[in-house]
């Protein structure tokens, strides 16, 4: 009983300070507005007897009591009904003190007339009057108190229901059984046992890979072709990190060079070499390729942190050398490169639909080298690496020679996305090509899962296609982001899409004695 | 009788501590060669310095007649010499086939472009290695485990597919690191038998550390006895059971010297 109370009471303490958090932000008024906007509510228009914006308010704050309970009742599994309710209500009840404290506060001072805004920006008195439900301090925080306790009850009294019914357990069955009644129809099954089937599905997305460009506009065009881009990296720095385990923390800089080659070579200034984009192109992943070996030579006995460190300075030394004084003559400074030439294909000056076009057929290319590589000797050779390097040399495996060669590919891959990024682009300089560039791929790749091709795609979506869709935040997009991928990390610790490893004994399609059709 | 390994000498200094100090020994092929000694005798220290992770220094080490002093690691596996580990060193997120192909790495051929272009050499080899590791699974009696991670077999199997993965590079030699360590008696009977295949279908020179003195006994055809980084015994196994100086490195000296 003891203990019960206690977490009740600790879960009503995180859930008001996550309130409090939210209000003193100002992101209530944000949350509310969106809500408002998504149920296409009018402003000022009364819905339920409220005004639309409290309306939408209440729902939010609503979720979140509702949330503490739902979280407060997940705890006490198997708890008898009436100790689920009451742990449930304790946990609202504390939240709602917490919360009503502040609210009265905050109420009070604004009803005379302090401005609060002036020590937390967003704190402005319309918020604080949104927070208090349109009331008074007293009402409104006494209606606060009430409504977080009875939506914690509700949530509570829901989750109980739900868990012992097990609704959620049959709904999975029903779902499982459905799947299978499809796969035993004769047809779909014949259809997925047979050869075409992966080549329809390849077919599929290609068609989608070829209209979706010309449906969704210029906007989303740029935002698709930069989470190519980033797929490209990914991929490169996934062979590095993922599946040789070489932890490179500098990898902007083989993107850098890769698109100041493209810049420098095509551009009027500051040099006047106005080549040919395709001339251009290999000569980038050439120079990036290049720079990956030269870079590796003299860091191959690091391992782990001492790799990272030292990558991570390369970084940093290619980007503050494209903007230094001395080398202002070819590099063209901090003010970087303007008119960057791009492709020309039979008169066909490149457009965002071209572009994209490019980056698709990139990614398509690397992640075939990537595939063909990680399922030969060369990848397993990478993959004992990453593992254990030391039992990997006694496994007559060069080390030095698969390390220069995963920082070369790796570097190739950069370096091709640096040629596509300036280009379309049209300009690169020093800001392009900072530590973060890095670090986003970095996290591309172990948010989507180590050493997998699906994950860095899922990762490359994440991390520059998400904060895109979460425009509609404002300035609460970080925020967002980031506590999206902290419960990312935990609900999926190894990644959205981890590797999974092929399998050799039971291959696909051989017959497998009392086993048959093994997945 | 050919010689398969002949240390003549060999030195090892970590500092000031000498933890191998001028070590004889010859293994014959197609034989089975024990290293004893009390902990901290030197043992995994004179594997390192066959295997080329150290450089002795001084003597010389001799594998069919030819030194590999000198040579790194990955060369010496080249040579024909392969090793296990005394605390099991998989490559443990890999599944136990892909163990046994990375150690089928120096038998094959196959670059990064062959790999890229799929040329058909490269696509022959690829079906013979998997072949041949299906073959090395069914040899230490794992069939059926192949595409299980190596970290979730049990113990037993992890030890057995450590020495598939030494096997695969089809060595002349094959030094073990204590097979046995954490087994029960009933493991360790399987372990004798399966040293015994191991030289008799194989036909390899087998070098193995063990502290297991029923192992030891039942499998060796030879024993050399390290304490202090010195060989202070060799023999049958039954020579070294009676030698009074293997019995005072294991045991101490009686009391009565200490008296006298």
């Amino acid at each position: 009983m003891k203990t019960q109370i206690k977490s009740s009471l600790n879960a009503g303490i995180t859930f008001g300070i996550v309130s409090l958090f939210l209000y003193l932000i100002g992101f209530t008024t944000t949350a509310s507005q969106i809500i408002q906007n998504l149920f296409k509510l009018k402003p000022a228009s009364i819905v339920l007897g409220m005004d639309s914006l409290v309306f939408s308010f209440s729902l939010f704050i609503g979720l979140i009591g509702v949330w503490a309970g739902v979280n407060q009742a997940r705890s006490q599994k198997g708890q008898p009904f009436g100790t689920v309710l009451m742990s449930a209500t304790l946990t609202g009840l504390t939240h709602g003190l917490i919360v009503a404290l502040v609210a009265y506060i905050t109420g009070s001072l604004n009803a005379s007339g302090v401005k609060m805004n002036t020590y937390l920006s967003q704190l402005l008195p319309a918020s604080v009057k949104l927070f208090l439900f349109n009331q008074t301090s007293v009402l409104g925080a006494l209606s606060q108190l009430a409504f977080l306790t009875l939506t914690a009850l509700l949530g509570g009294a829901v989750t109980y229901g739900l868990t012992v019914s097990n609704v959620f357990g049959k709904l999975a069955d029903a779902w499982h059984s459905l799947w299978k009644q499809v796969n035993s129809v004769p047809a779909v099954a014949r259809f997925r046992a047979s050869p075409y089937f992966s080549s329809v599905m390849y077919g599929l997305l290609l068609l989608v890979m070829l209209l979706v460009p010309l449906r969704v506009g210029q906007y989303w065009n740029y935002t698709l072709g930069t989470v190519g881009i980033y797929v490209l990296l990914g991929l490169g720095l996934n062979i590095v990190v993922g599946l040789a385990g070489l932890l490179n923390l500098g990898y902007v800089a083989f993107f850098a060079i890769g698109a100041y080659t493209v810049a420098l070579l095509t551009s009027p200034a500051p040099h006047g070499l106005v080549w040919n984009f395709w001339l251009v192109l290999p000569l980038g992943i050439l120079a990036a390729t290049l720079v990956g070996v030269l870079l590796v030579v003299p860091v191959l006995r690091m391992r782990g942190d001492y790799l990272a460190i030292v990558t991570l300075g390369f970084g940093e030394i290619i980007r503050i050398l494209s903007k230094s004084d001395a080398l202002t003559w070819l590099t063209g400074g901090p003010k970087g490169v303007n008119n960057v030439g791009g492709p020309v294909l039979f008169g066909w000056v490149f457009n965002d639909v071209g572009y994209l076009y490019l980056i698709f057929l990139s990614v398509l290319l690397a992640i075939f080298v990537t595939r063909r590589l990680q399922n030969s000797r060369v990848g397993r050779a990478w993959e004992s690496m990453r593992e254990d390097e030391t039992v990997s040399r006694a496994m007559g495996i060069n080390i030095l020679r698969h390390k220069v060669l995963a920082f070369a590919i790796g570097a190739a891959f950069a370096g091709l996305g640096g040629v596509l990024f300036a280009a379309r682009n049209q300009f690169t300089g020093p800001e392009d090509h900072n530590m973060m560039v890095s670090i986003n791929v970095l996290s591309a790749v172990i948010v989507g899962g180590m050493g997998s091709i699906p994950g860095v795609i899922a990762g490359a979506f994440v991390l520059k296609g998400l904060p895109e869709i979460l425009r509609e935040l404002e300035n609460y997009r970080v925020l967002a982001f980031a506590t999206l991928l902290v419960v990312m990390m935990l609900v999926r610790p190894a990644g959205i899409l981890p590797a999974s490893r092929r399998k050799f004994e039971h291959e696909k399609g051989r017959a497998v004695p009392g086993e048959e059709g093994a997945k | 009788m050919k010689i398969a390994l002949e240390t003549r000498g060999v030195v090892k200094q970590f500092g000031g501590l000498v933890a191998v100090n001028s070590v004889d020994l010859v293994v014959p092929e197609n034989s089975i060669f024990s290293v004893i000694g009390p902990n901290g005798a030197g043992k995994t220290t004179f594997y390192n310095c066959i295997t080329g992770f150290y450089t002795p220094e001084k003597g010389d080490v001799l594998f069919f007649g030819e030194s590999i002093l000198g040579l790194s690691p990955d060369q010496i596996t080249y040579r024909g010499i392969a090793r296990t580990y005394q605390n099991i060193r998989l490559f443990s997120t890999m599944s136990a086939i892909e163990n046994i192909m990375v150690g089928e790495h120096s038998r094959l051929n196959a670059n990064w472009a062959e790999a890229i272009i799929r040329t058909p050499r490269m696509v022959k080899e690829e079906k013979a290695a998997v072949e041949e590791a299906r073959r090395l699974l069914n040899f230490v009696g794992l069939t059926g485990l192949g595409d299980q991670a190596a970290r979730n077999l049990p113990y037993g199997a992890q030890r057995r597919l450590e020495i598939a993965r030494a096997l695969a590079s089809r060595p002349k030699l094959l030094l073990l690191d204590e097979p046995t360590a954490g087994m029960n008696p009933n493991e360790t009977a399987e372990m004798v038998d399966f040293v015994h295949r191991l030289r008799d279908e194989l036909g390899i020179a087998i070098l193995l550390i063990e502290h297991d003195m029923r192992m030891v006994m039942g499998v060796s055809d030879r024993i050399a006895v390290l304490d202090y980084g010195e060989k202070i015994a060799e023999g049958s196994p039954s020579e070294i059971q009676n030698n009074p100086r293997v019995i005072e490195a294991y045991l101490g000296k009686p009391m009565s010297e200490y008296e006298a």
